[in-house]
């Protein structure tokens, strides 16, 4: 905390966030390199890389692109690919927008075409954990890792003709992020049923529609039999948190008591004495109230006493 | 218009078969097909309230995803066919970024442990 405070001895909100969107950055950084190689091997220079990576902003999408185009593939099909790949973000949006409700509608519009599935996943963290988070730190979290994206990939664009990688281990750095991200999510044992449920409906529904939609489906199964079974288990469970289900995940020592799991005591401990001094001046109101509420009943029969007079 | 295009310098840097003109027209395509459905269902629902059950939902919406897209990417063909051990270095790969994350919980660590455990064992294999 003291080393914070001496980079940012003023408390800049826009080096708060850039502290809260470095490890997403920093990890932006050789995806986008990657990302920029596979792209250039696709034909395209460093600035048409940099206009991809700002127009689309999207690791999955630009990595498919990328693919597609190797294999010459018509421009309508690469529409409806990365249509349904990019679908997911109706779901993110969607789940994000209650904290936008008083945003003007051009905030939105410039919120949602940069937001993607890594900086939404630190927003609606910080949304739902930190009150102070306002939807203006959100965005200028998803432009901070735009700004590192697009520099990653002007770098692989670059230097792809110098080098020689093997594409198939590039890729990997795609996957190797969404396994990160979904072992953070798996926190009970409910999602952890709910990934292995989504994995299996995967296979079935890719090999069925033998299309990128198949993910589409198998998500929206998987995450309306989660909302389901929690659903159930609420209603039915006198302690829901209790329930075997519902229960945490054990996660080791080391990485228990992560900078964010600290930052939320810290918040409970704060709620709680927020809490108690409410309620504290809340009883000092009422009886001050109920004094001036006497005091008010009483000048009002003296002032109809008054005017009677009159 | 191509001919506009070829007088331009751009033109020169472009390294592939493709043109200018295509890479251009895939991009402001890509652009749209990413721009559809990040913002519509964003602006909907910003003017209304939004129902609580579709908020629960939503809430097992990435972890799903998330496991659906590495499991196309490992257990998928590119024709779609599952593949259970088609990629046996990327499944042992995934096995320790998993391990890496749970135990870091870090992105870069992860992403980079990756990369380099994927290049070490098509090494091996």
């Amino acid at each position: 905390m003291a080393k914070a405070q001496q980079i940012n001895p003023e408390g800049a909100r826009w080096l708060q966030v850039l502290g809260v969107s470095m490890p997403l950055c920093l990890s932006y950084v050789p995806i986008g390199v990657a990302c920029g190689i596979l792209l250039h091997s696709a034909g395209m220079n460093f600035l048409l890389t940099f206009l991809v990576s700002v127009m689309v902003f999207s690791g999955g999408a630009q990595f498919i692109l990328a693919s597609l185009l190797m294999l010459d593939a018509p421009i309508s099909s690469i529409f409806m690919t990365l249509f349904f790949l990019e679908l997911r973000y109706a779901l993110l949006g969607s789940s994000l927008s209650k904290y936008m409700q008083n945003e003007s509608q051009r905030f939105v519009w410039l919120f949602s075409v940069s937001m993607n599935d890594e900086n939404y996943a630190v927003n609606y963290l910080k949304f739902a954990t930190d009150k102070n988070w306002t939807p203006k730190d959100a965005l200028l979290v998803e432009h901070y890792s735009l700004l590192s994206w697009a520099g990653g990939n002007m770098v692989g664009g670059l230097i792809g003709s110098a080098v020689h990688i093997d594409l198939e281990i590039v890729d990997f750095a795609l996957t190797a992020l969404f396994l990160y991200m979904i072992v953070m999510q798996v926190r009970n044992h409910l999602s952890l049923l709910i990934s292995l449920v989504s994995a299996v409906l995967a296979v079935i529904f890719l090999s069925l529609t033998k299309s990128t939609l198949g993910i589409i489906i198998a998500t929206l199964i998987a995450s309306f039999i989660g909302f389901m079974i929690e659903n159930t288990v609420r209603q039915r469970s006198d302690h829901p948190d209790d329930a075997w289900i519902m229960r945490k995940l054990f996660r080791p020592a080391s990485s228990r008591d992560t900078i964010s799991d600290r930052q939320e005591k810290d918040r409970e401990a704060e709620v709680e004495a927020e809490l108690k001094a409410e309620l504290k001046e809340k009883l000092q109101n009422d009886a001050k109230t109920d004094e001036a509420a006497s005091d008010s009943a009483a000048v009002k029969q003296e002032s109809k006493k008054s005017s009677g007079d009159k | 218009m191509s001919d506009l295009l070829t007088g331009m310098p751009v033109l020169s840097l472009v390294p592939s078969h493709h043109n200018l003109t295509y890479h251009l027209i895939v991009i402001v395509i890509a652009a749209i097909a990413a721009f559809i459905p990040r913002y519509f269902p964003m602006r909907f629902f910003t003017n209304r309230k939004i129902p609580l059950w579709f908020n629960e939902w939503m809430k097992y919406v990435p972890v799903s995803l998330f496991t659906a897209l590495v499991v196309k990417s490992i257990f998928m063909s590119k024709t779609y066919a599952f593949v259970p051990f088609g990629h046996v270095s990327q499944i042992l790969a995934a096995v320790i970024v998993m391990i890496v994350a749970y135990f870091t919980r870090s992105m870069a660590v992860s992403v980079i442990g990756g990369l380099a455990a994927v290049w070490l064992i098509s090494l091996v294999i």
